[in-house]
């Protein structure tokens, strides 16, 4: 029979409190996992702005690729409908900004295709 | 910027980014997709660490930056793309505390401020005094411990991860969470 030690026990318990489970453990390492549910509850992760998101994003994107740009809309977007119920000024102007930004886009493809056909 | 970044790794077949990861090694265009998915991962790594909100964004970017230009060389070794890249923020944070030992900015735990300027304030607010305490006790903890209870907590890094960021075998990094755990309940419960 294999004998796990401690930390190893402890450690599985932190995956249940990680996976939203409560595990049950001996009395001995019961505060340990208190604590470890405190501080589940206390850190969480803190997502980044969104302006230094997009920001980020623009750095690392290579001209031409489109791909980021959906996907950022749609991290924005998934992101946004929260703060647009709590802020539906704000929102409007980010939608506006979308918007313009999409219009430009568009304004490029069509200078583009018709710098080709010239 | 960081000079000593991980040796190159490939994905494991274990990797959930696996997919994501050969994508972007034949399209950069679609390391939007890693990008997304570990942006805020990163981000509230570097916050934790450095307890502020523009040195915060500072590390990530450069551990993003750092990241697609070593994703070529990204290699099999037995590491996870996360683990990896949480590697590269780990450097990326030890030299942004090198630097601000120079300028002798190092902020005091009482000043994190947890959230970006654009986050909702109300959330903030509810949760400052709570986020303040635990911050206080996870900030005391040495460095090694720390990094352990942030990457564990905070990023959802397995114990076999952290021992690959933090150049730890996986018993040493559950003694360290075991100890640190031991330390918080004597911190937070007295």
């Amino acid at each position: 029979m294999i004998t796990r030690t401690r930390a190893e026990r402890l450690d599985e318990a932190v995956d249940g409190i990680l996976s939203g489970a409560a595990p049950a453990v001996e009395p001995e390492l019961r505060p340990l996992v208190d604590t470890a549910s405190l501080l589940r509850a206390a850190l969480p992760p803190l997502p980044a702005g969104e302006r230094f998101e997009a920001r980020l994003a623009s750095r690392l994107l290579r001209p031409g690729h489109l791909v980021w740009l959906a996907v950022l809309l749609g991290h924005a977007a998934g992101r946004g409908i929260g703060r647009a119920m709590r802020h539906p000024g704000r929102s409007l102007a980010a939608v506006g900004g979308v918007v313009t930004a999409l219009a430009a886009l568009v304004a490029v493809g069509f200078t583009r295709r018709a710098a080709r056909r010239g | 910027m960081s000079r000593s970044l991980p040796a190159p790794e490939r994905p494991t077949a274990a990797d959930p980014d696996l997919d994501a990861v050969l994508a972007a090694q034949a399209d950069r265009a679609a390391f939007a997709v890693l990008y997304q998915r570990y942006l805020d991962r990163v981000y509230g790594y570097c916050f934790y660490l450095l307890g502020d909100h523009h040195d915060a964004e500072d590390a990530t970017e450069r551990t993003f930056l750092a990241a697609l230009r070593a994703l070529p060389g990204f290699r099999d070794e037995g590491a996870s793309f996360r683990a990896w890249l949480f590697r590269i923020a780990r450097n990326t944070v030890l030299n942004a505390r090198r630097g601000r030992i120079r300028r002798r900015t190092e902020p005091l735990p009482d000043s994190f401020d947890r959230a970006a300027p654009d986050s909702d304030p109300a959330g903030m607010v509810a949760q400052a005094d709570e986020l303040r305490r635990a911050l206080r006790v996870v900030h005391q903890l040495p460095d090694d411990r720390r990094q352990v209870i942030l990457l564990r907590f905070v990023d959802g890094l397995s114990s076999r991860e952290i021992g690959l960021v933090l150049d730890r075998s996986e018993g040493a990094v559950r003694v360290l969470l075991h100890r640190a755990l031991r330390d918080l309940a004597a911190r937070l419960h007295p």
